[in-house]
């Protein structure tokens, strides 16, 4: 057992737990030391005991967003699981031109990362236009948000090392829709990257703008909260998206707990959820 | 399943051969271009060939060329190389590539890009 005391590890605790949901139970508690020692590095603390003493007494917003960044996933990859990606051009994206009657749409990726999934999202439009499955004509207003700056950084930047690259991506779409810089990285063109705008938001925010949005990709991060928080952000979600509009979640993520007016269904065989028209 | 490593150099073969034994794959070798198509004769129920494109004798360039001109296999073949420029990849893929591994990869990269591209049935 580390020299950190249970005071310090309930304060680190508690504090994730009410900035971004992510749950520390004490059984777990273990699990905070190698933050808790990236702390003591980055703030020149020599003990968990100073590093809380400063967090408690003189914290800053840089501090408080230097902690965020080192406590949240940002596991990620391109096209990962594959199947939304093609459920998205085959069926969401028509029917909900169909339903609309325009050709204005509006998607959501409510945890976007360092970027990958936005990008295959906008890499799956462009293919399915090339393919006429999706309108050229589509006006797209993309918004990707997370709350990790530091993630939010680098996909702005559009910029990927060779390892990132090649993650989930295929070979074709790399060559097609990125450029290498003279340092070996891989860096996404304008037609993919420019239509994405990045911003910084917390999922467990009041305000979130309502019927705004057509399609909702929040995946990967309901299941690093507990069962409250999921159901609050579910709730706000459902409640952001626009009738008929489409909410994917990450694989192996449900809406069990939640009494949500909203349609399973399987579309590409993806599970995808429906807000009634 | 047989997967054939193209690859002059003797270390990067051992690991990649590692890397897919772990992966339950049966790996075998051939130092270059000539060697790799003696080695495709021998098995012919090879599935998919690593190739590397810097060699001696016979490039991995010259390796698909060959393959294009004279058929002799329809496993799919990923190219597996620390040439990373588009136009050597967009090469590559002319002539007969179906994906490409740039060096440095990890383990889960090469289990991943073999994996869809045997399940894709190119």
């Amino acid at each position: 057992m580390s020299q950190t005391s249970t005071t310090v590890y309930k304060f680190f605790a508690d504090f994730v737990f009410n900035k971004t949901g992510i749950s520390y139970p004490e059984k777990d508690y273990y699990r905070l030391d190698s933050r808790i020692n990236t702390l003591m590095a980055h703030f020149e603390c020599e003990t968990p005991q100073q590093v809380y003493e400063k967090f408690r007494d003189n914290l800053t917003a840089d501090m408080e967003t230097f902690l965020v960044d080192i406590c949240t996933n940002n596991e990620t990859y391109f096209f990962r699981d594959e199947k939304p990606f093609k459920a998205l051009v085959n069926d969401m994206i028509p029917q909900i031109a169909e339903q609309k009657g325009n050709n204005l749409l509006n998607i959501w990726c409510c945890a976007s990362s360092t970027g990958q999934e936005p990008l295959s999202i906008m890499m799956s439009i462009k293919e399915a236009q090339e393919q006429d499955k999706v309108s050229k004509g589509t006006l797209i207003s993309f918004k990707a948000t997370d709350i990790s700056t530091k993630a939010l950084d680098k996909a702005k930047s559009g910029i990927y090392t060779g390892l990132d690259v090649q993650r989930g991506l295929p070979i074709q779409l790399m060559v097609k829709y990125f450029t290498n810089d003279d340092k070996g990285n891989w860096v996404a063109k304008p037609d993919i990257l420019s239509p994405i705008q990045y911003g910084s938001f917390n999922l467990f925010s009041t305000i979130y703008p309502a019927e705004q949005y057509d399609i909702i990709f929040c995946r990967n991060v309901l299941i690093y909260q507990d069962q409250e928080n999921k159901k609050r952000i579910l709730e706000n979600i459902a409640k952001t998206l626009k009738p008929g509009g489409f909410l994917i979640l990450g694989a192996g993520e449900s809406l069990i707990g939640t009494d949500l007016d909203l349609t399973q269904l399987s579309l590409s065989n993806a599970l995808v959820f429906q807000k009634p028209l | 399943m047989k997967i054939l490593i193209v690859e002059d150099s003797n270390s990067i073969a051992m690991v990649v051969a590692g890397m897919l034994k772990e992966a339950g794959k049966e790996p075998v070798r051939a130092v270059d271009g000539k060697d790799a198509i003696d080695v495709i004769k021998e098995n012919p129920d090879i599935a998919l060939i690593l190739l590397d494109w810097n060699m001696p004798n016979m490039n991995g360039l010259e390796f698909l060329q060959y393959n294009q001109e004279n058929s002799l296999t329809k496993a799919p073949i990923v190219m597996m190389t620390t040439e990373n420029k588009p136009e050597k990849i967009m090469t590559a893929l002319q002539h007969g590539a179906v994906e490409y591994i740039m060096k440095p990869f990890t383990v889960d990269i090469l289990n991943s890009k073999i994996d869809s591209v045997l399940n894709s049935g190119q």
